[in-house]
């Protein structure tokens, strides 16, 4: 038991600790919360690193399993044991990791019992599924040897096991042939995603040589990492073969790859100076062509720090590899950008954390490197000298640092999570507003051509040059006709539909060229009051206004949930519908004065009316009005302050089709006329 | 049979009737959206089909293109994703485990992801499937007000596509997109300007996508029975050669490093062969277990 040993478990520990914090908001508010993925990065650094680069890192389990008992190279049998236990335990991480990126991982099973032969990641999923199966198999004779397990039962499993075991071997390089390449094939279908220095049609043959090559290296810096942290003998021997076999492996992938570029007449691309092509070269010096050059020299691959640091650059650069090809070089729209949350690599972090301290666990307490006699357990401290409390029931007190040390790390995540969800933005819209435009009057029949006559404020930047944009390049071109008058007004600003394309709406060039105060019906009482879509487009093709004029939703949520029912349908005995709802003036009669379309706010930044607000400030206050003379105590027996007396009952039907006839009506009225005319909309 | 859309982008005005309905038909709720789920195109979780515009009062209408071979159903590996013999990749939101690999598999980027759910699913236009198998009309069809959607079976539809451009050959680009795009779509566009940006590719070519997964996938069988032959058979001449080679030595001392293993990967092993080497295994390993 070394200082060193300890540090590295405390460490390891905390990051557990951070990673258990995390996982409670992974799992409680969904990917979205802790994660930086969206709908064009929709694979992050869980699949890039946790899954693709843990089934690679992996790799030295099965090829170590065939050099030692395919090929009888029994010199290598040192490392088998190690190099299995790591290939489980990447597995698990894998497994595990996949928990932390699937939707429904809870439905992880669905693929074992609805086969779909046609999907890589089916196959994918099954091998992952057998293989960490065949791996557990083969790792439990390893586990039946501690003394624990000495019954008779055990043993039997034991002598079965081993009778079967070169089945497993051959089983278990099967399965990880048939992954390894899949997890490439995996990118088989994105032929115009994934970029071309990186897509081929041989990736799946890619994929398994270099997972060879690494898998080759992994064990040899796991050997480094076992003599650093656990003391044990090197045997530089047997390393530096197997960092030549990696090299060798390694010279293959390199003939490969860039053949196959070659030959399909890609491989200048390599050499365009873009950030591709430059990532390209780096990983693949990086990852293969350094590390093989390196292990072609004897004198380098002899020595420990020669072997190591190649190693360090075939895991490092493969790791890049695998991501490249799943993230860094997969295709995502202009301006989508991803970059892994902290969150992510917490989780990413952790679950490495927690597979070595499973890892340190097992050399401790089992024979997992063969040549050293047991594993001199941890030296058992003092209860009273570490425990935080004797009352503190065993497991917690007694490795005192661990403890803290997961704790600390869990509760220091706390204040840099999400821990109340995140609630996704509704999306941004423009409210109507009043600006300042510039005419630009040809004198002719023609509608006025409008320009923003200044740069607004708030305005999303790409708007605004299109708008100021459009005003400068006729100016500077000198394309105006020479009657043409410069002049400003104030007009609305309108996103109709919400979608952030803005419509400079000038309402009295409107009203003056349809005929002033007669025009205002041709507009407000053309339309579908209450409609769902107001139809700009039947005048205009490219003038829109999407607005849900009542959204019960909203209502509910602003009025509190369940207490809010009764707010509106306030007869307790009475079905909960339209018609016995209060009406809406009754909330909102104040609002509809102030902002009544007569009574444009004067401020330069000021709120226009909603087509809504127009409408009402047309009609209602005329109605109030009405309904105040006529009305004695009691409801009104006319309804006219009810909104259902021009709003019919069935709403989403009978007002969508409301016609403007209904408006003529009313105007004939007497009863209504006086005030209705008397009304003079417009700015 | 196979029932398609016909969109005419010369007929849109986008007026976004399309976009309403589809959300009022699929109940789809307001937009609300995260960093990148309305950047590609406007569509989200809670749109299914939005209008794109490009300039010169070009309207495009963005929305599942319900391929004939789709990318989608061919990676999904729980079956979610289908396509339903009239017309329609339709979801099964019973079956999806959140892989997310139909949004990766996608030609077209389509599919959205509920990032913000604590139990996402994959949304997207699904043909107004529950109302074809009804004969009615898909909502967005049915409330085009300009006719620029035409709803009927797809070989009607590119013949009717044809003759629109045989009609007015300067007006349109003479090709109906998705008509060969990766091996046919549903959802076909009759366009005066070039639609290369709908696609992740300016031109996907008429291949399918499946079968450049089905290059890799029908190996299969064969690494099976290549790879676990040849690694049995390696491990029989490896081991007869130890064996051989321990005999030659001296009887039983070389065998100590014969591979302890059974014999049984191999078929072609000796019935005889495969005991001996068992009962050195045993007695190897039960010489390990001692320490």
């Amino acid at each position: 038991m070394t200082d060193r040993l300890t540090t590295l478990k405390t460490v390891l520990w905390a990051l557990v600790g951070v990673l258990a914090s995390v996982t409670v908001i992974r799992f409680m508010y969904g990917l979205g919360a802790v994660t930086d993925l969206s709908d064009a990065a929709p694979w992050g650094l869980w699949i890039g690193f946790d899954v693709m680069s843990g089934v690679a890192l992996a790799a030295g389990g099965f090829v170590l399993a065939g050099i030692v008992y395919i090929f009888g190279l029994e010199r290598y049998r040192p490392f088998v044991r190690a190099a299995i236990l790591t290939a489980l335990l990447g597995y698990a991480a894998v497994a595990v990791g996949l928990l932390y990126d699937l939707g429904l991982p809870w439905r992880i099973w669905h693929p074992m019992v609805n086969w779909q032969y046609h999907s890589v990641l089916f196959e994918v999923a099954m091998c992952v599924m057998l293989y960490l199966t065949v791996l557990f198999l083969e790792f439990l004779p390893v586990i039946l040897e501690h003394r624990f397990f000495q019954g008779r039962v055990f043993q039997n499993v034991m002598k079965g096991l081993k009778r079967i075991s070169i089945l497993l071997v051959i089983a278990g390089i099967v399965l990880s042939t048939l992954h390894q390449s899949s997890l490439g094939s995996l990118f088989l279908i994105t032929p115009f995603r994934l970029h071309p220095l990186w897509y081929s049609p041989i990736i799946y043959v890619l994929f398994f040589i270099s997972a060879v090559g690494l898998g080759l290296m992994t064990v040899v810096l796991e050997s480094l990492f076992s003599n650093y942290f656990l003391g044990h003998k090197i045997h530089i021997r047997e390393i530096s073969g197997l960092g030549l076999a990696a090299g060798i492996v390694l010279w293959v992938y390199l003939a490969l790859r860039l053949g196959d570029l070659a030959m399909r007449g890609l491989l200048g691309m390599a050499f365009e100076g873009t950030w591709q092509s430059n990532l390209f070269l780096f990983e693949i010096g990086v990852s293969a062509l350094i590390p093989a050059t390196l292990m072609m020299f004897k004198r380098i691959r002899s020595h420990i720090a020669g072997v190591g640091v190649a190693a360090a650059m075939v895991v490092g650069g493969m790791i890049l590899h695998r991501i490249d090809v799943s993230i860094i070089a997969f295709a995502r729209p202009e301006g989508v950008s991803y970059f892994p949350t902290w969150e992510e690599f917490a989780v990413s972090i952790g679950i490495v954390a927690g597979g070595i301290l499973i890892f340190l666990f097992f050399v401790e307490n089992l024979r997992v490197f063969e040549d050293v006699e047991g594993h001199p357990p941890e030296p058992e401290r003092e209860p009273a000298a570490t425990t935080l409390h004797p009352l503190l029931p065993k497991p917690l007190a007694l490795p005192k640092n661990y403890s803290i040390a997961f704790v600390l790390g869990a509760v220091l995540a706390l204040p840099f999570l999400p821990l109340g969800g995140v609630d996704p933005v509704p999306v941004p819209t423009q409210e109507p507003r009043t600006v300042e435009a510039v005419i630009l009057d040809p004198g002719l029949s023609q509608p006025r051509i409008l320009g923003l006559a200044r740069a607004e404020e708030g305005l999303p930047e790409e708007i605004r040059a299109v708008f100021s944009g459009e005003m400068e390049a006729s100016l500077e071109s000198g394309d105006l006709p020479a009657e043409m008058t410069l002049d400003t007004t104030r007009v609305l600003m309108l996103d109709g539909d919400r979608d952030g394309d803005l419509v400079l709406f000038d309402h009295d060039d409107h009203a003056q060229r349809l005929g002033e105060e007669q025009s205002c019906a041709t507009c407000h009482h053309l339309n579908h009051p209450l409609d769902q879509n107001t139809s700009c487009f039947e005048c205009h093709s490219d003038m829109f206004d999407g607005r849900s004029v009542f959204d019960h939703d909203v209502h509910v949520a602003e009025l509190g949930d369940s207490d809010s029912c009764i707010q509106c349908h306030t007869g307790e005995s009475e079905v909960k519908s339209y018609e016995t709802t209060t009406t809406c003036n009754e909330c909102h009669q104040s609002e509809i004065q102030r902002k009544a379309f007569v009574d444009p706010p004067p401020e330069h930044w000021g709120d226009a009316v909603g087509y809504m607000d127009a409408m009402h400030g047309l009609c209602v206050e005329c109605h109030e009005v009405k309904a105040a003379q006529t009305a004695g105590p009691g409801p009104n027996p006319e309804g006219l302050d009810r909104c259902m007396t021009c709003h019919d009952v069935d709403w989403r039907e009978d007002v969508r089709k409301m016609e403007p006839g209904r408006q003529v009506d009313v105007d004939n009225d007497d009863r209504m006329a006086g005030s209705s005319s008397s009304r003079t909309p417009g700015q | 049979m196979s029932a398609a859309i016909l969109i005419d982008i010369t007929r849109c005005i986008g007026c976004e009737e399309c976009v309403l309905a589809c959300k009022e038909e699929n109940d789809l709720g307001p937009d609300r959206l995260r960093k990148g789920q309305e950047a590609v195109d406007g569509l989200s979780a809670t749109r299914f089909s939005t209008i794109l515009r490009k300039p010169d009062d070009h309207f495009v209408r963005q929305q599942c293109r319900h391929c004939l071979e789709p990318a989608c159903v061919s990676a999904c590996l729980v079956g979610a994703m289908q396509k339903t013999p009239e017309g329609a990749v339709v979801y099964d939101s019973e079956l999806c485990m959140g892989c997310r690999y139909c949004l990766v598999a996608c030609p077209y980027g389509i599919p959205r992801y509920e990032w913000d759910e604590a139990a996402p699913l994959v949304r997207k236009c699904h043909l107004c499937h529950h109302r074809v198998v009804e004969g009615r009309e898909p909502a967005c069809v049915e409330s085009c007000p300009e006719d620029a959607l035409l709803f009927g079976e797809r070989d009607q539809l590119l013949a009717e596509a044809h003759r629109r451009i045989a009609d007015n050959p300067d007006t349109y680009v003479n090709h109906v997109y998705g008509e060969t795009e990766v091996g046919g779509t549903s959802v076909l566009y009759l366009s005066d300007i070039s639609l290369g940006f709908l696609g992740w590719a300016e031109n996907l070519g008429e291949g399918d996508l499946p079968h450049l997964t089905w290059a890799s996938l029908k190996k299969v069988p064969g690494v099976i029975v290549g790879m676990g032959g040849l690694m049995g058979a390696i491990y029989w001449v490896v081991n007869r050669r130890m064996k051989m080679a321990a005999r030659a030595a001296d009887g039983g001392a070389g065998m100590d490093v014969a591979a302890p293993m059974d014999g049984a990967g191999s078929p072609e092993t000796a019935a005889t062969d495969a005991e001996a080497t068992a009962s050195t295994t045993e007695s190897q390993e039960s010489g390990d277990d001692d320490d």
